[in-house]
């Protein structure tokens, strides 16, 4: 049987943590089947996240790398994806969930003829059948997946499994792609996330607003505490839609789907679509006025009051017990 | 401009989870009676960017659907907003992706030539929001989404806003191209009377599988089993005479747990 395919995520040359959860994902899917884990990254400038990610214990690392991979176009990767494909013919290929994969991971299963479950929380062996497991309806129901097709391909929300351990290291192998006659070009890229700050979708805490945040005015009170706690902001719909932020901070399952070890909501009712993006956080704290608000039916702890006052307050007492 | 938009019937996100019952032999999840299902709210976005491009600039907009009968229904409300005609392709309402991206591109090879087909990002059903790569890939077209904004019309070309994982990219596509459209695009219309009258009316054709010279399905992808998975914290209320005080024992409560 073909090997078990990783495929890393390396936006501008620098690794991205859900890489090493795929791996881990395909190192333990390849030794339940039997099968060699391989690994692939497209990218440009990827000399150190390649070492990085072929540490995962993979046998070969297929690398395409080249300034055509950057800025990211889906025609360029669907491109790679196809000759690293072709080139280590897997049984199974994995990728990280993200807006690009959403992308070229779509467009190479349709290339290749074969089917693919995006944005899945587990993938695994049951009967001898690699099942695809994924939330649907906004996380209220859990859907199986067989895919008929080679290669089984998937995508994997972030957070679904703890990051690969080190495993042998194994060798790379650089990828010939054909030139692609493009028809997209990219004029410009703008990066709207904040200061330094975690990326929303890898950050093991998560301080979240809306509505009940009471204006755009008070949207500093979300700031300071996902400050305080070197957590990322994250906002419902409700707000990036009046403008209060810009949508890259849209938690849910139209935004992004975040898996902190801790997600405090603040002002948050908990609307289907936002609660689907947070079912893999650990710990959710709820803020909220409203004591029959939806997001205190999966909340560990809840804080009943307006938020213009519990935040402050809390802000300051974290404040003096870090020190 | 000739502009295709694919819709497709759905139920209502908001759907309170308790609600949905999940047939076991048929592998489908069912929405409660009382609540109709409706067009998909990124299909929705979708539509309304045509009918302002046909309003701006004049074009043919065409809804594409593909379902039971349902799917006349989001082709109806397709009109209402400013579709100027739709069509209906009759197949089940739960193929996958590659099967739906078949059937649809086998549809809109009958509607050529068009110079833009408009599909929503994804559909609340199940989210995969791949079906419209499959669609461009047998189209032959590039496809870029999820779209926050169609910037200018060129001459043959378009200049749109793709949404990245951390801002925004600005692309430039040959037409004809696909466009994934997301909700940042615009505010899907509420019909006026005027069109729902004329959506009444309107001649929706079905086409059937045979019609359109395709054989059997073929899934590629499988429902193995469906189930409900119902998560309920027990949730811990930090208590306080002030709100103040309620969020200093929230602070402390969470140093206690370990987790700040």
């Amino acid at each position: 049987m073909g090997p078990v395919l990783v495929v890393g995520d390396a936006p501008r040359g620098q690794l991205a943590p859900g890489s090493f959860e795929v791996a881990a994902a395909g190192r333990t899917l390849a030794e339940a089947l039997g099968a060699r884990l391989v690994g692939a990254l497209v990218g440009r400038g990827l000399g150190p996240a390649a070492d990085a990610f072929l540490a995962a214990g993979m046998g070969e690392l297929y690398v395409a790398d080249g300034a055509r991979y950057e800025p990211y176009s889906g025609e360029e990767y669907v491109a790679a994806g196809d000759a690293i494909v072709g080139a280590c013919a897997p049984a199974v290929a994995l990728f990280p969930h993200t807006l690009d994969t959403r992308e070229w991971a779509a467009r190479l299963a349709a290339r290749r003829r074969t089917g693919l479950v995006t944005d899945c929380v587990r993938v695994a062996v049951d009967q001898n059948q690699v099942v695809m497991t994924k939330p649907v309806y906004g996380g209220s129901v859990i859907a199986e997946y067989v895919v008929r097709g080679v290669p089984q391909m998937a995508t994997m929300r972030a957070g679904a499994c703890e990051a690969a351990t080190p495993g042998t290291v194994g060798r790379i192998v650089p990828v010939e792609v054909p030139p692609v006659a493009s028809r997209v070009r990219v004029l410009q890229e703008v990066s709207e996330s904040g200061p330094a700050g975690p990326r929303l979708k890898d950050a093991r805490v998560v301080v979240a607003g809306g509505l009940g945040v009471g204006g755009a005015e008070h949207w500093h009170l979300v700031e300071e505490a996902a400050a305080v706690l070197g957590g990322a902001v994250g906002a419902s719909r409700a707000v990036t839609d009046l403008g209060w932020v810009p949508s890259a901070h849209q938690v849910g399952l139209t935004g992004t789907t975040v898996a902190p070890e801790l997600y405090i909501a603040i002002g948050i009712s908990g609307a289907v679509q936002h609660v689907a993006g947070i079912t893999r956080a650990k710990t959710i704290v709820a803020i909220n006025r409203d004591p029959d608000a939806n997001i205190f039916r999966m909340a560990t702890f809840g804080a009943i009051g307006d938020a213009r006052a519990i935040v402050p307050a809390f802000v300051e007492r974290v404040r003096q017990l870090r020190g | 401009m000739n502009i295709i938009v694919t819709v497709k019937q759905v139920p209502d996100p908001n759907t309170p989870t308790n609600l949905l019952t999940i047939d076991d032999a048929a592998k489908r999840v069912l929405a409660p009676a009382g609540i109709p299902p409706l067009m998909n709210g990124y299909d929705a976005n979708a539509l309304e960017e045509a009918v302002r491009l046909k309003e701006q600039r004049g074009a043919k907009v065409v809804a594409v659907s593909v379902g039971d009968d349902g799917a006349r229904d989001a082709l109806r409300r397709a009109i209402a907003m400013g579709a100027t005609e739709a069509v209906h392709v009759e197949d089940a309402p739960d193929l996958d992706s590659s099967s739906t991206a078949e059937v649809l591109a086998a549809a809109i090879g009958r509607l050529a030539p068009f110079d833009l087909v408009l599909c929503g990002r994804q559909a609340s059903d199940t989210d995969g929001g791949q079906a419209l790569f499959g669609l461009a890939e047998l189209l032959g077209l590039p496809a870029v989404s999820p779209i926050k904004k169609i910037v200018e019309v060129e001459d043959g070309a378009l200049v749109v806003e793709r949404i990245t994982e951390d801002g925004t990219q600005r692309v430039r596509v040959e037409l004809p191209v696909l466009l994934g459209v997301s909700s940042e695009a615009n505010q899907p219309r509420y019909p006026a009377m005027k069109g729902v009258l004329i959506a009444k009316r309107a001649q929706i054709p079905t086409w059937r599988r045979p019609d359109l010279g395709l054989g059997a399905t073929e899934r590629r992808v499988e429902v193995r089993r469906l189930y409900v998975e119902t998560r309920e914290a027990r949730t811990e209320l930090i208590a306080g005479d002030s709100p103040a005080a309620i969020g200093m024992r929230l602070a402390e409560r969470l140093r206690e747990a370990g987790l700040i």
